[in-house]
């Protein structure tokens, strides 16, 4: 074939060309970190980096959803706790005005006086309120579950409304219920038999042995009911733990995911650096020892 | 017998004749890097004497010597003709690839700016919102983010129709350069034509020529075919856009509105006579974007954002707003009307917070008053999670683009290599190599040198026979 000095330059040219643009490509790569900066860079490559992305911001999204849920299941359960320590004051006051048939009537009357105490510090508890929620007003859009009588003023549990449910989503696939009514751990107001009404009762009826002994049978019902949502809500907060460690796990396993399809193997892509860019000088080498000599260079 | 001095003459034309090769060498060597250039050759051809008999005229001489008159151009007509059609190839598969690579710019994925970032942090916003539903924070947020959105897929779709405004505009003006270019085909192909009748050399127009027909292949896809009088002529898609000395005129018709595309499509047409004309190269590159690769993204995007509009308002409507009012749309086209809805007219339709329907629990059910419920937020939330919703729909669509626009640089890539070999082919017929050239100057100067010999050879001979008669 009959080659010219046109035909090497251009052959080269294009050798030069496409072995420049591997070295850029490559460079590209090493300075942004990246394999995919470009959907036609790998297109399945897009595919899974694009699925992780999603599931690593819905994953945050249930991260944030744990720590908060966690945080108004332990505020539920410490409120819980504390006023269960109240109720067993008020039952141990209620006992001893039982069998107090020799009391002064002042003795009698300082028991009332503290049980009326404890009834309105318990229902400072029952009111606390989480992010602007009061832990058993259920789904309220006020800030108060009892009202200062001790009326139940939160939404489901009582009145023939349902029990409508917080609920924290922790996974694609599982939500959480992190709240606690007012009836169902206390008591139905409806039935007067609620925490606030027996010690209400417990007040009025010091010094009637009679209605006061019912009173503590009202009493231990509603102590068991609290005994039974604390343990409830505990059970719910170890399951929030459980997904929260799960979470961490799932976020790491995406993060990797996402690594491996989108980051750059370091040590292979600066090897394969390294030999384009041999290749590129060997190329601009053997083009510079081509083009230069002709005939012109050997006739005198 | 021969006649004293013919040797004379045979030196003579033996010392023009090698001077003419050397002229047209020369020319060679100049024009070694001219673009389009075909080497020239002079054709060398001896002269013999007359060969028909006559009574009284019979002639035995040897040969009166060599002429150079024609200068020919070296070319392969074969490979002329696959230049032509490999560079309109390369031509529009490289504007397709131009083309896919803007659009994967329009989405700039996998970013954590791009429209699935954005979508899932409205998601998540409304995940926020179902953990908090009574405060005005996680409210603003939706409202934030999902502005954030609308704004991100409006921006997207602004891209492609800027995208799109560009290839009419270029197009518009390729079919002007086209115009021009055919016109001076045609003046030269008249200049070509009258220099072959008048007998004079006329190569270097052809090429001249030859090179605007390659421009032609390459912006408009056209073919050339020679005509008389060493002329061609030139056609795109079967319409004959340069015949002899006469060049038909295109323009560009068709709404320069992308929403037009059904009714009045952009397309190319002869002035006189509106005849439509199917062109390769550059303009089919271009208008295979504007009514097929451009549109169909522009597609994805308007029924991406009407489906978004339609799921979002569903799920939206189904719950009441923190004032117990049930929920309204959530997305429209801007004038209140769901259904219009485009990419470029999508528009958040609620700006108070109070009015996102977070709340499953109607007021009545809730005992008379609104509740601070959220189970709806988490149904919106939970719309992230379908497999067929919006975002599993743009996803899909991202990853077509991105195996289209793969397909199209690899084939662009391969396209190239076969060009890069036509013109490699094309330039080892014609072009010019200065070996050659060099041992065909030492040629002609040697040849020049003996004829030079000859001339004072024959003169020594004359001498000696005029002193014979002494």
């Amino acid at each position: 074939m009959r080659v010219t000095q046109r035909a090497v330059v251009l052959t080269s040219l294009q050798g030069l060309n496409s072995n420049l643009s591997a070295v850029s490509k490559l460079q590209q790569q090493l300075t942004s970190g990246t394999q995919i900066s470009r959907p036609s860079d790998s297109p399945t490559g897009t595919n899974t980096s694009l699925i992780t992305r999603q599931a690593i911001s819905g994953n945050g999204q249930y991260t944030r959803n744990i720590s908060d849920g966690q945080t108004f299941l332990d505020a539920t359960d410490s409120a819980l706790q504390d006023m269960l320590s109240q109720v067993r004051r008020v039952r141990d006051l209620t006992v001893q005005a039982l069998n107090g048939g020799a009391q002064s009537a002042q003795s009698q009357q300082a028991i009332a006086t503290e049980v009326a105490g404890i009834r309105e510090s318990m229902l400072g508890q029952a009111n606390q309120v989480v992010q602007g929620r009061p832990l058993f007003g259920g789904v309220t859009a006020g800030n108060k579950a009892y009202d200062a009588s001790g009326a139940y003023v939160g939404v489901g549990g009582t009145g023939g409304i349902a029990v409508q449910p917080l609920t924290r989503r922790v996974s694609p696939v599982e939500t959480i219920r992190v709240d606690l009514t007012g009836p169902e751990a206390f008591g139905d107001p409806a039935s007067g038999k609620d925490l606030f009404s027996v010690v209400n009762a417990v007040v009025a009826h010091v010094g009637d042995t009679a209605a006061l002994s019912d009173d503590l049978k009202d009493l231990d019902g509603v102590i068991n009911g609290m005994l039974a949502s604390a343990a409830d809500v505990g059970t719910r907060s170890a399951r929030m733990q459980t997904a929260g460690t799960v979470n961490t796990s799932t976020a790491l396993n995406l993060k990797t995911q996402l690594s491996d399809t989108e980051d750059i193997d370091l040590p292979k892509t600066i090897m394969e650096l390294q030999m384009q860019r041999n290749g590129y000088q060997a190329a601009l080498q053997a083009t510079a020892q081509v083009i230069q000599p002709t005939l012109l260079d050997f006739l005198k | 017998m021969t006649g004293t001095f013919s040797g004379l003459n045979t030196a003579r034309t033996a010392l023009w004749a090698q001077q003419r090769a050397m002229d047209v060498t020369g020319q060679n060597i100049a024009n070694i890097n001219t673009v389009g250039y075909s080497r020239q050759r002079a054709e060398l051809q001896s002269l013999g004497g007359t060969a028909v008999a006559a009574t009284y005229a019979v002639n035995n001489n040897v040969g009166e010597g060599v002429s150079a008159d024609k200068v020919t151009r070296i070319r392969d007509a074969f490979l002329e003709s696959r230049a032509q059609l490999e560079t309109a190839t390369t031509a529009s598969l490289t504007v397709a690839d131009t083309t896919l690579g803007q659009i994967e710019d329009a989405f700039r994925e996998p970013s954590d700016t791009g429209i699935q970032a954005q979508l899932s942090d409205m998601w998540n916003a409304w995940g926020d919102l179902h953990q908090n539903s009574t405060n005005p924070g996680p409210r603003s947020e939706v409202l934030e983010r999902t502005q954030t959105l609308v704004s991100g897929i409006r921006t997207t779709r602004a891209a492609l129709d800027q995208q799109w405004g560009s290839n009419f505009d270029g197009l518009q003006t390729l079919v002007q350069d086209v115009n021009a270019t055919a016109t001076s085909i045609a003046d030269l192909n008249d200049s070509i034509r009258r220099a072959t009748a008048a007998g004079l050399p006329s190569n270097e127009l052809a090429d001249k020529r030859d090179t605007l027909v390659l421009k032609l292949s390459e912006q408009i896809g056209a073919t050339a075919t020679p005509a008389d009088g060493g002329g061609v002529t030139v056609s795109v898609g079967g319409t004959t856009l340069v015949s002899g000395a006469s060049a038909l005129t295109l323009k560009m018709v068709g709404s320069s509105d992308p929403d037009d595309l059904g009714t009045n499509p952009p397309r190319i047409m002869t002035d006189p006579g509106s005849t439509l004309v199917r062109p390769g190269g550059t303009a089919e590159g271009q208008l295979t974007a504007m009514t097929a690769t451009i549109p169909q993204y522009r597609n994805a995007i308007d029924s991406m954002a009407k489906n978004l509009a339609l799921t979002l308002n569903t799920a939206h409507e189904a719950g009441y707003d923190q004032d117990g009012n049930q929920g309204g749309a959530l997305l429209d086209d801007g004038t209140g009307d769901p259904t219009k809805i485009t990419a470029a007219n999508l528009t958040l339709a609620v700006t108070d917070g109070r009015k996102l329907a977070a709340s499953t629990l109607s007021p009545a059910a809730a005992g008379g008053s609104p509740s601070g419920d959220s189970t709806n937020a988490d149904s919106i939330f939970q719309l992230s999670l379908s497999t067929t919703g919006t975002d599993a729909t743009y996803r899909k669509m991202i990853v077509g683009l991105g195996v289209q626009a793969q397909t199209a640089t690899s084939r662009v890539s391969s396209q190239s290599v076969i060009s890069a070999q036509v013109d490699a082919s094309r330039e080892s017929v014609s072009g010019v190599n200065i070996d050659e050239e060099m041992s065909n100057l030492l040629q002609y100067q040697h040849a020049y040198a003996a004829a030079g010999q000859l001339v004072s050879t024959i003169n020594d001979m004359l001498d000696t026979l005029i002193n014979m008669v002494r």
